[in-house]
């Protein structure tokens, strides 16, 4: 009756959320009566609630007020309300943060901590362990060591999580509860046990010995808790997972054998756990594999969701890795595909779409379709990533997937996802020829009705691009010019762009465009717009083909921000000499993992190293960054120093740069730096020296040094020597036992100077317009060459791109499957801002064989890439 | 107020609560005197150093005092002045035997009586001459004067000899404090 009650009371609010229009500054008031006498709980109880309501949606406090609230509330220590006080405790936790002084509730909390209400017990320890600082800790050690045994389950769980934080501010503390700690795992209870060897594995994570020898007792002692079983199997793949990367890894670990022995666990949780962590071992191979996935093959039968999506979604995994163990469960995955849960579903249906064979695509396509409407967009987007791998995996698909893509596309959805879709779509156009015009069309009536300005823009920008070299370039320019009726601004711009792209290409097109549909741009409202219509139309104007490949198609080789870096020097600078482009770093192409890895990061590898340099004032003098290398590791990575090396090129200057690591924690090193013996014609310009390495800080280096005017003599090998000044020290501080110290050497192994290291990659879309155009303005060298060691022209290609440190243009990298002959062209900068072009034919017998026809502006360059080849 | 609650304050039925703050510097037996007051099941056995603030409670002829034990320690004296506001009494405990840092304690008792919460409030300031068993302790007398306690002239005080440890001296103090907070109370109303 009475909770009827309530829920007619609630429908009428209309179950409005009541602290929905408090006031920060209103509850501050409001808490001014915590200073009442005698204390009102109730009332003080919901101005709690509502400073902690207003905390938790993000409302920040300034210091004064914190601090004001704070002292407010610790007068409601007088108060001997139990729910009162809890929420206490909830409040000091909350504002220990942002208030002063908060220490002084630390005796209050001690003593409730210590008291005999067990209700405030463990409550009270978290709040003391929030409020505690190193300098106070060692006051309230003795009580913690005391609750980390207490009997209370509660309490000891709460001082154990709190020693879990507490490991963050005073490591060196919460190491003397090692003892305490170890009793507690013995505890009876499931989650002290737990916490307890969360506790111990923190305290020991550091030495690898001691987490080994706590492994090696608590598997052999059988833990109570499926919590810290699970916890212990995390360890151990951990401890696995280091000695794979030591030492190949042999599959009769003891380690190995207790998680495979888990499998056999009575708990559920742990028997996943232990499957999850089999799967997920690098070096796992499929025999080990097969325990693990058939208990996963179990768990999709199991009446409860959780474990089935548990299951699904390792599978999902394992799936990408070795399909074949996940094939065994093919029939078990069927029947989940109409399981009500739609997550359990769609993840099947992705990992059925990784196992299954090329006839079952179609099936599995239509099944997925009954219900894509229905899935969350974050399960779409996986359904999306599978499609995805299926094309690469089966090109011939590609119409059926297409197909569903585009009607994905259509429907609902958040930019995420959209943007998953568009960029699947481009991996296939870019991935299998064959489906580039129907991707195109999906794309062009996508950006029809596109709500998304960035995805519009992108595949605007695309169309430009591949759009003019399909067989009916003309079909694409009416999408194109609806985008500058019907769209927003930065939209009309990219269309621009796309638009000058297909007059600068295709000839026929070329009156169409440049007098009707950029005239028509040039009256635009929007600047951008108007500014795009009008360079494109004076760059057609001119009629002349080379221009316009330089200045639509190519586009910026340089990295914007340096360019606007160099611009704004020239501004406040100014001198009669015009602008050099050259003289801004070229935008180096970054790799595909690169571009994975630093998606979030704008800054090129050049500009961080360039800004770096700067800082060094005996280095600023040698011009602008030409390209800086990969880091090269000159010492094995575990011995007494480790050294990379990093080269700078500069226009006439080769600055080597040498991060040193010291690893001998009784050393301290001084005046380090690396001799080097450079080859013929080279001149030592300077050594700047690292006046301190101590133990395990990252010291640098460098030595500068002049090119030699000869180019053929840039390319060679240096011998290297560490060179320093060693003083014996005290481990511990770190300092020196005495101010005398002896000189010492270290071997290094040769640094080399490539050509590619001379050499920043240039990306040319349209690499047989500057070919034909440099025949004329460039030299030419040609020489064949056989390259008897390359078995594939894979391999050539591959070694030929890494050794010249160029950009294959066109695609031209990839290879295509079954030819006994390719060619492949590249295009980069030598140092100084020589334009280099190759073209090498590559054909398949006995080897490889190749002819390479270098064009340079710059004859002694070209000299140089042809012997170097060689 | 109504005729009932003036009945039941004259004839002292009334509980009486009162908020007091026990301040004084470092190690001159605050926790030890409020340990001493409260009922025996209550009383540790041990007393460590405060850090920050403790509240007790304790009864002493019908008026209930709740007793904000304040840190004496150098560094948290500063937080004394956020308990001043709402406190209806002072409990100050010097260290009797201290005689180096009478001066410092001098300075802190100006500073508490300055202090704007403080200066134009009248309410009974209790000082306990506490370790009066220590050998060569000052008397309360000799302690007053070093104080400067004639000085005060608006607020009711007093001064006594007590030993925390034992009990003496102490329970005469609370006896003139309660009677001051009994006047006070019935001035008010």
């Amino acid at each position: 009756m009475n909770a009827f009650k309530r829920d007619k009371k609630e429908e009428e609010e209309g179950g409005g959320n009541p602290f929905q229009n408090i006031e920060k500054t209103t509850v501050l008031q409001e808490a001014r009566t915590f200073n009442d006498t005698p204390v009102n709980p109730r009332k003080c109880t919901h101005i709690l609630t509502k400073i902690l309501y207003l905390l938790n949606q993000g409302e920040q406090l300034g210091t004064t007020e914190a601090t004001e609230a704070f002292f407010a509330m610790t007068k409601l220590f007088q108060s001997r309300d139990v729910i009162l006080r809890r929420m206490v405790y909830l409040g000091i936790k909350e504002l220990s943060g942002i208030a002063e002084d908060v220490i002084i509730v630390t005796s209050s909390l001690t003593k409730d901590m210590t008291g005999k209400e067990d209700l405030y017990r463990a409550a009270a320890i978290r709040a003391l362990c929030s409020i505690t600082d190193v300098t106070m800790l060692q006051a309230i050690e003795r009580y913690m060591k005391q609750a980390i045994v207490d009997r209370n389950c509660a309490v000891s769980s709460a001082a154990l999580v709190s020693s879990l934080h507490l490991t963050k501010i005073a490591g060196d503390v919460v190491k003397r509860w090692v003892n305490e700690a170890q009793e507690a795992v013995n505890s009876d209870s499931v989650m002290v046990q737990y916490h307890a060897l969360g506790v111990l594995y923190h305290i020991r994570k550091s030495d690898r010995l001691a987490v080994n020898k706590l492994v090696a007792k608590l598997t052999r002692m059988s833990l109570k808790s499926p919590y810290a079983v699970c916890m212990l199997i995390r360890i151990a793949c951990k401890l696995l997972e280091e000695e794979d990367s030591a030492e190949g890894g042999s599959s009769d670990s003891p380690l190995f054998e207790f998680i495979e022995s888990c499998l056999r666990h009575k708990s559920e949780m742990v028997i996943y756990e232990a499957a999850r962590a089999i799967v997920n071992l690098r070096r796992t191979t499929s025999r080990e594999l097969a325990p693990a996935v058939s208990v996963l093959q179990l768990f999709c039968s199991s009446p409860k969701p959780t474990l089935r999506f548990a299951a699904v979604r390792t599978l999902n995994k394992v799936a990408m890795s070795h399909p074949a163990a996940v094939t065994a469960c093919n029939l078990d995955l069927e029947n989940l595909i109409t399981d009500s849960n739609r997550s359990i579903a769609t993840l099947t249906i992705t990992t059925l779409l990784k196992t299954g064979a090329e006839s079952s695509v179609d099936r599995l396509m239509k099944q997925i379709a009954t219900f894509v409407s229905e899935i969350s967009d974050e399960f779409k987007i996986v359904v999306v990533q599978a499609i995805r791998a299926l094309c690469l995996k089966f090109p011939r698909k590609h119409g059926v997937l297409m197909n569903f893509l585009s009607a994905m596309l259509r429907d609902e959805g958040g930019l995420e996802y959209k943007a998953s879709i568009a960029d699947t779509i481009i991996t296939i156009i870019e991935e299998n020829p064959e489906a580039k015009e129907t991707g195109l069309a999906h794309l062009c009536e996508f950006i029809e009705d596109c709500e998304h300005t960035s995805l519009a823009v992108r595949i605007l920008h695309l169309l430009g691009k591949e759009g003019p070299r399909t067989k009916q370039p003309s079909r694409y320019i009416r999408f194109i010019y609806n985008r500058v009726i019907l769209e927003n601004a930065p939209v009309r711009a990219a269309a621009v762009a796309a638009m000058a792209q297909f007059g600068a290409t295709c000839p026929d097109l070329l009156p169409n465009i440049q007098v009707v549909l950029l005239a028509r741009c040039q009256m635009d409202t929007d600047d951008e717009v108007r500014d795009r219509a009008t360079y494109y139309c004076s760059i057609l104007e001119k009629q002349d083909k080379a221009l316009a490949n330089r200045y639509i198609v190519e586009g910026l080789q340089v990295w914007i921000p340096s360019l606007e870096k160099s611009l704004h020097q020239y501004t406040i600078n100014p001198s009669d000499v015009p602008f050099d482009m050259k003289s801004v770093p070229l935008a180096s192409i970054p790799s595909p993992e690169e571009i994975v890895n630093t998606s979030g990061k704008a800054v090129s590898r050049e500009e961080s190293y360039a800004e770096k340099l700067q800082s060094v004032p005996e280095l600023v003098a040698f011009g602008p960054l030409f390209r800086s290398s990969e880091p090269v590791e000159l010492t094995e990575s575990e011995t007494e120093y480790v050294v990379r090396c990093i080269k700078h090129c500069f226009p006439q200057h080769l600055i080597l740069q040498f991060d040193c690591l010291n690893t001998l924690n009784d050393q301290l090193l001084e005046n380090v730096h690396v001799q080097v013996e450079p080859p013929d014609g080279y001149q030592l310009v300077r050594e700047i020296p690292c006046p301190r390495l101590p133990y395990s800080e990252l010291g640098t280096t460098y030595v500068v040094l002049q090119f030699p005017d000869e180019l053929g003599a840039t390319v060679g090998t240096f011998n290297a020597t560490l060179k320093f000044l060693v003083k014996d020290c005290d481990p511990a501080t770190g300092l020196p036992d005495s101010d005398e110290g002896y000189d010492d050497e270290y071997m290094l192994e040769d640094v080399e100077v490539t050509l590619g290291d001379q050499i920043q990659k240039v990306t040319k879309a349209n690499f047989g317009a500057a070919w034909e155009e440099a025949a004329a303005s460039h030299c030419e060298l040609e020489d064949t060459y056989s390259l008897s060691n390359m078995g594939t022209l894979e391999e050539a290609v591959k070694n030929i791109v890494s050794f010249l440190g160029m950009q294959p243009a066109e695609r031209s990298d990839r290879v295509p499957e079954g030819k006994s002959s390719h060619t492949l062209f590249l295009a980069g900068v030598y140092r100084g801002g020589y334009d280099i072009l190759v073209r090498a034919k590559l054909a398949l017998a006995e080897g490889v064989t190749m002819q390479l026809t270098v064009r340079s502006t710059n004859a002694d360059v070209a000299e140089l890439v042809t012997s170097a080849v060689g | 107020m109504g005729f009932w609650d003036k009945l039941v304050n004259l004839l002292g039925f009334k509980k009486r609560e009162v908020n007091i703050l026990v301040v004084g510097l470092n190690n001159s037996g605050k926790s030890t005197v409020i340990n001493h007051f409260k009922p025996e099941e209550d009383k540790s056995t041990e007393i460590v150093p405060t850090v920050g603030f403790n509240v007790e409670k304790f009864r002493n002829q019908n008026v209930g005092f709740t007793a904000f034990d304040m840190s004496g320690h150098g560094r948290y004296r500063d937080l004394w002045e956020h308990y001043y506001k709402d406190c209806q009494g002072v409990i100050f405990v010097i260290d009797s035997s201290d005689r180096l840092r009478l001066v410092v304690v001098r300075e802190e008792l100006d500073l508490l009586l300055q202090h704007p919460d403080i200066s134009g409030r009248r309410f009974p300031i209790l000082f306990f001459a506490n370790k009066m068993d220590v050998r060569d302790a000052l008397s309360s007398v000799k302690i007053a004067a070093g104080l400067g306690l004639e000085r005060i002239l608006d607020k009711p005080w007093h001064i006594c000899a007590s030993n925390a440890l034992t009990g003496d001296g102490l329970q005469e103090g609370v006896e003139w404090l309660t009677q001051q907070v009994r006047e006070m109370v019935n001035n008010r109303s």
